[in-house]
């Protein structure tokens, strides 16, 4: 079991180090999935229900494997999703995750994507919703190999903060060793659009629910792409919508 | 070049020579003793002979140098520096004393004449004995030049001296602002910074005055000292404007190591600075060997509301590079700018980047990078942008932009975005690109080579940068980037 | 229903709106024409009570309430309506699910029931059929990817589907084309023409009125009303230009 990390730790700086400690010795390893080649995978990771929701998993995507991840980190507490992907020739991955918290939550998403051979393609979408003096952040780390020619990597990294006292931190770093590759990322931090809210009160609606509306469209596209029974995360996250919006 | 531009060099040039012979003579020993000790900082002080409470502020650093950690998160490969095998006081050191031009290396020669320097100044540049006294005779009035250069500032009543000058004769005006942007502790080399500085510039442009030229550090290179440890202090009055240039597209050779500079940039209530800086020292050969350490922390204050500072840099040649110019953005709707082109080729490292803290309610940033990485190299942009909870209705915008030639360069870029206050409205972009196939393709079927065909494009991916910067040197930087980026294709 | 004294109004400090005085009776249907910058979407926006739109002196009489004791939502759910120039895109959030839940949310502060999916889908298609619009429409986020005529038909949609006391709609007509035109007055006149009902219509061009006749006409001025009349006003600022009628 290696030693409790502190917030040195790049991979650490925005954690609740405290929180983390009463799960840490308890912590299996992380778990480690496999995609045979040409295989797909389709993953919806919801919050456990625990104040301290810790998930750590390592993924290799064999040629032409495909991975979709959604995930929902909305833990009381602390709630911490890491995950490391390693994607072979042509794989295609994309994760598509949700913070939303409220209290004082620290909430974190921490990503490392290796593109170790050619024409893989990554895509992650992200969006936070933080309130009262919660903390959310996105680390989200691509590597691309001098072999990772044709690589498109992307990333959407959207926060919006409800509340003075709560946080939002990026971090998509890019660490790039292949010329011939398409590699962007975008993120933004913002609040809710004045002119957006001001339409929906003149249309009647009250504050509250005005605010939870566009924050929930603000999440919703997230989960357009399951497939299949969505195992109840669109609702999970519009209830944790409201809470931090009321 | 035009008429206006060599005015310009010559009032430089002529500047140079009046300040070299400020230098006493009189000095015993050429030598601090070899290390960094209490007395070495000792010494310094007293060949420049500083009044006491300078050599406390110096002693009070070093003893805080002592406790501190050295270093080494960046993407660098840093050899181990050894601190006390150096000196840390050396007497204006002349230039190596060559008979004529044909004894300098050829390389750099070349280099000279692409860049369009006439041959004298090349003289002056690389030190050919003799060459300094012609070059002012000859080609240059200097006494009258060097007058009307400096009648102007004081009729405007901006001071601009060295800072050794300026601790002398305006001791107040430094004591009141030396370390205020960056303090002692700041960082390991501007703790270092601050105990063993040897020179540079002080500015301080009063309430209202629009400074009415541009300043430039161009004559402190050719000085013979050539500082391995500057310290620059830049203060704005309130509604005050400067800008301010360093540095020069020349290389030149240098044995010094180390070179750890400290910039300070005060801005009062809607004063405005424009720091640029076009550097491209000497890069080591192709094999990486003989380069410099380049350690630069520089930092500017957006004190006053509507306080503006731009950063504008254009980098190349370095060995390894570590400097991110930052802006604390304390007043109201003070605003901070950071332009940058970082060109790296061969073996060599960047890590450059910058800081913008929004503390003061309707701040605002820009942040443009362009990186190109070419050869061998590695360049990473690490920047970091910070709304602290009390900042209003504070706005950023990041484009992050790196191009890669080749496939053996690497493009990095690490940036943190930390938001405490929900009105911030901040927005960051990064791409990678390479130059494609067609673009050359087309540049070449109109008549250019590969080179020059990669040089426009090149130009074109950095233009956006390039244009902040006040002509002369963006035509300058453009040539620059050119030269920079020989040997990277193919 | 709606009585206007003496209002005066800033934006971002500057006065727009410099003693207007109107009353719109219930039962009737009234225009506010002007030149640009005479402070006609300024009125829209003060009466519906948009943000950074400040009242400094007067006051609005809403169907017996003090306008300004009301925040806009509770406006809407008291019955006004407020159709926008530039309608909003809202990325994300449906329309069926904006309008249901701004309809029920009016419905909740008047102690009604909320509608069920069914029956909102159900209301829903009956007043877009009544606007030529294809329902499918309404399953699209807000105005996102809508032309400006469709923006301008979903709002009368909208009007259809709210059933408001009055109408204050700012400049619907502008950027229709004829056929929009034609469905936007068409549904103006359907809904809103009742003797329990009233519409305010703030517009540039003439052209609406010849499908919406109204029962007054006036001309909005650097802040104030400085001329009533008849629908033949309309006409004759039509024919004569807003320097001249004012005058």
């Amino acid at each position: 079991m290696t030693a409790l990390p502190t917030r040195k730790l790049e991979a650490f700086r925005y954690a609740d180090i405290d929180a983390l400690a009463s799960v840490w010795t308890s912590l299996a390893a992380p778990e480690r999935v496999e995609i045979a080649a040409q295989q797909r995978l389709q993953q919806i990771w919801l919050p456990s229900g625990d104040e301290v929701d810790v998930r750590r998993v390592e993924m290799v995507l064999e040629a032409g494997a495909v991975a979709r991840i959604f995930a929902l980190n909305s833990a009381s507490r602390y709630g911490r999703f890491e995950l490391d992907v390693t994607m072979h020739e042509e794989a295609d991955f994309a994760f598509y995750g949700a913070n939303i918290g409220g209290g004082d939550s620290t909430l974190e998403i921490v990503t490392t994507l290796r593109h170790v051979a050619p024409g893989a393609t990554s895509h992650q979408t992200i969006r936070s919703v933080l309130g009262d003096k919660a903390t959310g952040s996105f680390l989200g780390r691509i590597e691309v190999a001098r072999e990772g020619q044709q690589t498109d990597a992307e990333q959407s990294v959207k926060a919006m903060l409800l509340d003075r006292g709560a946080t939002a931190n990026a971090k998509p770093e890019l660490e790039i060793f292949a010329d011939d590759v398409k590699c962007a990322h975008g993120a933004t931090v913002g609040e809710l659009d004045k002119n957006q809210l001001f339409y929906a009160a003149a249309r009647g609606m009250d504050p509250v629910s005005a605010r939870a509306l566009l924050l929930e469209g603000f999440v919703s596209g997230l989960w357009d792409e399951i497939e299949g029974d969505d195992q109840g995360i669109a609702a999970l996250a519009r209830d944790a919508l409201r809470k931090v919006a009321a | 070049m035009n008429e206006e531009a060599v005015t310009n060099r010559e009032a430089r040039e002529a500047l140079a020579k009046d300040y070299e012979w400020g230098f006493s003579s009189d000095i015993e020993q050429e030598f601090a003793p070899k290390g960094l000790s209490e007395d070495t900082v000792r010494f310094i002080s007293a060949k420049k002979g500083e009044p006491e409470w300078m050599l406390e502020w110096r002693l009070k650093a070093y003893r805080a140098w002592l406790e501190m950690e050295e270093v080494d998160w960046a993407k660098l490969t840093i050899p181990k520096i050894d601190y006390q095998d150096a000196y840390y006081y050396a007497a204006p050191k002349p230039k190596p004393k060559l008979g004529s031009l044909d004894e300098v290396d050829p390389e750099i020669l070349r280099v000279y004449e692409k860049l369009g320097i006439p041959i004298e100044e090349q003289k002056v540049l690389a030190g050919v004995e003799g060459a300094r006294k012609v070059a002012v005779d000859a080609v240059f009035d200097s006494v009258s030049v060097a007058t009307t250069f400096r009648e102007e500032l004081k009729a405007a009543g901006v001071i601009f001296l060295s800072i050794s000058e300026a601790i002398r004769e305006y001791p107040d005006l430094v004591r009141k602002y030396l370390g205020s942007v960056v303090p002692q502790r700041d960082n390991y080399f501007a703790c270092l910074n601050s105990a063993v500085f040897s020179d540079g510039t002080f500015v301080y442009v009063p309430e209202g005055v629009r400074c009415p030229m541009e300043l430039s550090t161009y004559f402190r290179i050719n000085a013979e000292n050539t500082g391995q440890f500057e310290r620059t202090l830049i203060v704005a009055d309130k509604g005050a404007y400067v800008s301010y240039l360093e540095g020069c597209t020349a290389p030149m050779r240098d044995e010094n190591q180390l070179h750890a500079a400290v910039v300070e940039i005060f801005a009062h209530e809607d004063a405005e600075v424009k720091y640029s800086t076009v550097q491209n020292w000497y890069p080591g050969d192709a094999e990486g060997k003989g380069g410099i350490f380049n350690f630069v922390t520089k930092r500017a204050l957006c004190n006053g509301a509507r306080s503006k500072v731009s950063w504008t840099q254009v980098e190349t040649g370095s060995a390894i590079t570590w400097k991110y110019p930052s802006c604390i953005l304390k007043g109201e709707d003070s605003v901070g700018e950071f332009y940058s082109v970082a060109l790296t080729n061969n073996y060599q490292q960047a890590d450059t980047g910058t800081k913008m803290i929004h503390i003061g309610a309707g701040s605002r940033s820009t942040i443009v990078s362009k990186g190109i990485s070419a050869g061998k190299s590695n360049n990473t942009y690490r920047g970091l942008v910070r709304v602290l909870p009390g900042a209003e209705n504070v706005r950023n915008f990041t484009q992050c932009d790196s191009l890669l030639l080749g496939s053996d360069c690497g493009a990095h870029t690490v940036p943190y975005i930390e938001v405490k206050n929900p009105t911030a409205t901040i927005e960051h972009e990064a791409t990678t690109s390479k130059i494609s196939e067609d673009q050359l393709f087309y540049s070449m079927a109109r008549g250019l080579d590969q080179e020059a065909a990669v040089a426009l494009i090149v130009n074109g991916f950095a233009r956006e940068v390039l244009k902040q910067l006040p002509m002369e040197f963006a035509v300058e930087a453009q040539k620059l980037l050119g030269i920079s980026l020989e040997g990277s294709v193919g | 229903m709606l009585k206007i004294e003496n209002l005066h109004a800033t934006v971002a400090g500057k006065p727009i709106l410099n003693g207007l005085t109107l009353t719109v009776p219930t039962g009737e249907i009234h225009a506010i024409m002007g030149p640009n910058g005479a402070g006609k979407s300024t009125l829209a926006y003060v009466l519906g009570g948009r943000p950074g739109y400040e009242v400094t002196e007067g006051s609005v009489t809403f169907d017996g309430q003090d306008l300004f004791a009301l925040e806009p939502h509770e406006r809407a759910a008291a019955g006004m309506f407020l159709g926008f120039q530039y309608p909003v895109e809202i990325p994300g959030v449906s329309y069926l699910q904006f309008l249901r839940e701004a309809l029920n949310s009016q419905r909740r502060a008047k102690g009604e029931k909320d509608l069920s999916g069914g029956e909102f889908i159900r209301l829903s298609k009956d007043k877009a059929a009544l606007l030529g619009m294809d329902p499918e429409m309404l399953k699209r986020p807000v105005n996102v990817g809508f032309s400006g005529g469709e923006k301008k038909r979903a709002e009368m949609v909208q009007l259809g589907i709210m059933d408001p006391k009055i109408a204050i709609l700012d400049e619907t007509d502008s950027g229709l084309d004829i056929d929009a035109l034609k469905a936007v007055g068409a549904g103006i006149n359907s809904i809103m023409r009742s003797p329990e009902k009233s519409v305010l219509l703030i517009t540039h061009y003439q052209r609406l009125l010849d499908y919406v006749t109204p029962d007054k006409v006036h001309v909005l001025s650097r802040g104030q009303i400085v001329r009533s009349g008849g629908p033949e006003l309309a006409h004759e600022l039509e024919r004569e230009g807003y320097a001249e009628a004012a005058a």
